[in-house]
């Protein structure tokens, strides 16, 4: 995947951050995906996993959406005139500072209306090279810290050459295992998982 | 102190009890009312009544060609048919705040019945202030919020005719306007110019819309008019008792709207067609704009959903085209269970909020600022914020 720009930030704090984009599209935002926002004026970016996708309803959508018989006409409306913009929760796992990439909470979150962008394959590759960041998410005490890491770590398979995927599931894995040695059931769902 | 609610109780329980007592006194007197519409005979002899009381400016209904009591069932929809709305809202001139402007926003929808695409919608703010050249309105003197509303629901017809001209190029086009269509205004003497220029708009925006062949409907909900009901108490009178007092009241059917009257439609039927017999619409007349009026149910089984519907002469004579208006607004109030959807979507995107208002308000402060004036707001207005911002209240 190319780097891109999904949408424009809402409001943001150290841990994570919301952006805000118009009706998805099929390929993005989805959960799980890496993006990156600027901060400190341009300095920094900081490198977050999308962990939720919020449609807002209204009393206008609920009197709606008992209508029988709804054309498409009214449907694309409230889709693409007024449910805008969708809420798009980031969790925040790093960021990049110079070439570096660091496995750590941001020195400064992103601000108001800042461009949110897709991080591309290469992006994905560079950063999920260590797996400190796996840590920040179990510690995440908002996000669903097992799907997104399954998502998370499937993003970073996919990311990389076919040939040398496998070597990155079982890293990640024995990595996984030194997280939560103390809690073997909830290790072998998430092996489970990211088996191939 | 602010309003004490516990010394307005007994208020409110008679405000109740009051209601209660004269919804029971009109369902009473309602029947005979129903009764006189399916009696009423259009013959010459109401008509010479009719002219009598218009001559004493009488704001009655002056039956069409459609008998009066007559019920019409909800016409087909068109497959392809544009419904273009349009609504606005305003920030009325403060002569107590920072500066002296006012804003109008008008919002529109074009809504593309058939092709299954976003509407296209807009909202187009303009801010008038002291010394602008454009439209401010100087020579009628001190700009108030009636002068306001006629400007505002100028540009309401306004935008609607300029789309309409794209519009009709492309298939059948009724327009939405959440008013009735007669336009009324009562300025005082020295604003008549101003009101003189209103109407001359309004009427080249009405020639507008008919040369390009759209379909202007002006829609009321909750209509309060009695009209017909005027008409009711007239046929009941002799043609020596119409004097202006004698049609100060409606008589027996006093308090009984046209809206109660025509209860008895059912979802998607219309009512027969009325011209407007108020003297406002004689300057319409002059320009063949004559409005005229139905009452449509667009509710649904259970729940009535009564609206006023007011038509141009030109429409209300062409029986094909009134349908198509008669079949856009029940399809539209269908999705929003009884009120037009586009109606409702244009109010969306033309309504001014209070927080929008606040923050119109400081980019006027900025540009004051920038301009090295200190910007204040009067000592009463300040007085306002003061003490209108929350109140302290000590338990006694």
């Amino acid at each position: 995947m190319n780097e891109m720009n999904i949408g424009r930030l809402l409001r943001s704090a150290t841990t994570g951050y919301v952006f805000g984009c118009s009706v998805p599209e099929p390929e993005v935002p989805h959960f799980g995906m890496f993006v990156k926002a600027p901060a400190q004026r341009g300095q920094s970016e900081v490198v977050g996993l999308i962990y939720n996708i919020a449609i807002e309803d209204d009393l206008f959508v609920r009197q709606m959406a008992a209508t029988p018989n709804l054309s498409e006409t009214y449907i694309q409306d409230q889709r693409a005139n007024r449910q805008v913009p969708i809420e798009v929760s980031v969790l925040c796992v790093g960021y990049r500072n110079g070439g570096q990439y660091a496995h750590a909470l941001p020195p400064q979150p992103p601000i108001t209306l800042d461009w949110i962008n897709t991080c591309a394959d290469a992006e994905v590759r560079d950063f999920t090279q260590r797996h400190d960041y796996l840590q920040l998410i179990l510690d995440a005490p908002d996000a669903p810290a097992d799907e997104l890491i399954v998502a998370a770590l499937q993003r970073a398979v996919e990311s990389r050459p076919p040939e040398d995927r496998e070597r990155y599931r079982r890293e990640a894995g024995r990595e996984l295992a030194k997280l939560l040695s103390r809690d073997l059931p909830r290790l072998q769902r998430l092996l489970k998982r990211l088996a191939p | 102190m602010g309003l004490e609610l516990n010394k307005v109780t007994a208020s409110v329980d008679a405000l109740g009890a009051s209601a209660a007592r004269r919804i029971t006194d009109l369902n009473q007197r309602l029947p005979a009312a129903k009764a006189m519409l399916s009696a009423i005979r259009v013959d010459d002899e109401l008509m010479k009544k009719i002219a009598a009381a218009r001559a004493h400016r009488w704001a009655g209904a002056i039956p069409s060609s459609e008998n009066i009591n007559a019920v019409f069932p909800l016409p087909p929809h068109p497959a392809r048919l544009n419904v273009i709305a349009a609504d606005g809202s305003q920030i009325y001139p403060d002569r107590h705040g920072i500066a002296l402007y006012y804003l109008i926003n008008i919002g529109s929808i074009v809504f593309r019945h058939g092709r299954d695409e976003a509407p296209a919608t807009n909202s187009t703010p303009q801010v008038f202030f002291e010394g602008d050249e454009s439209d401010y309105a100087e020579e009628a003197g001190p700009i108030n919020s009636e002068m306001v509303n006629a400007m505002r629901d100028v540009r309401e017809l306004g935008e609607l005719a300029s789309l309409a001209v794209i519009e009709t190029e492309t298939a059948p086009t009724v327009t939405l306007l959440d008013n009735g269509l007669l336009m009324y205004i009562s300025l005082r003497e020295h604003n008549r110019d101003f009101g003189e220029g209103i109407i001359t708009d309004y009427l080249r925006h009405l020639d507008t819309l008919r040369t390009c062949g759209a379909i202007p409907v002006g829609i009321v909900d909750r209509p309060r008019a009695a009209n017909v009901v005027r008409l009711l108490n007239l046929a009941k009178m002799e043609l020596s008792e119409i004097t202006s007092d004698s049609l100060q009241s409606t008589g027996p059917f006093a308090g009984i709207t046209d809206a109660m009257l025509f209860a008895f439609l059912k979802p998607g039927e219309r009512s027969a067609m009325f011209d407007n017999a108020a003297p406002d619409n004689d300057r319409y007349e002059k320009k063949k704009h004559r409005i005229f009026f139905f009452y449509l149910n667009a509710g649904r089984p259970g729940k009535d959903s009564i609206l006023r519907v007011e038509v141009p002469e030109w429409i209300a004579t062409d029986r094909a085209r009134l349908d198509v208006a008669h079949a856009a607004i029940v399809e539209q109030c269908r999705v929003s269970d009884g009120f037009p959807y586009t109606l409702m979507r244009a109010h969306e995107l033309a309504v001014v909020t209070a927080g929008e208002r606040r923050e119109f308000e400081q980019m006027v402060i900025g540009s004051l600022m920038r301009q090295g004036i200190a910007p204040s707001v009067s000592q009463k207005a300040q007085g306002k914020q003061w003490t209108g911002s929350g109140k302290r209240r000590y338990p006694r």
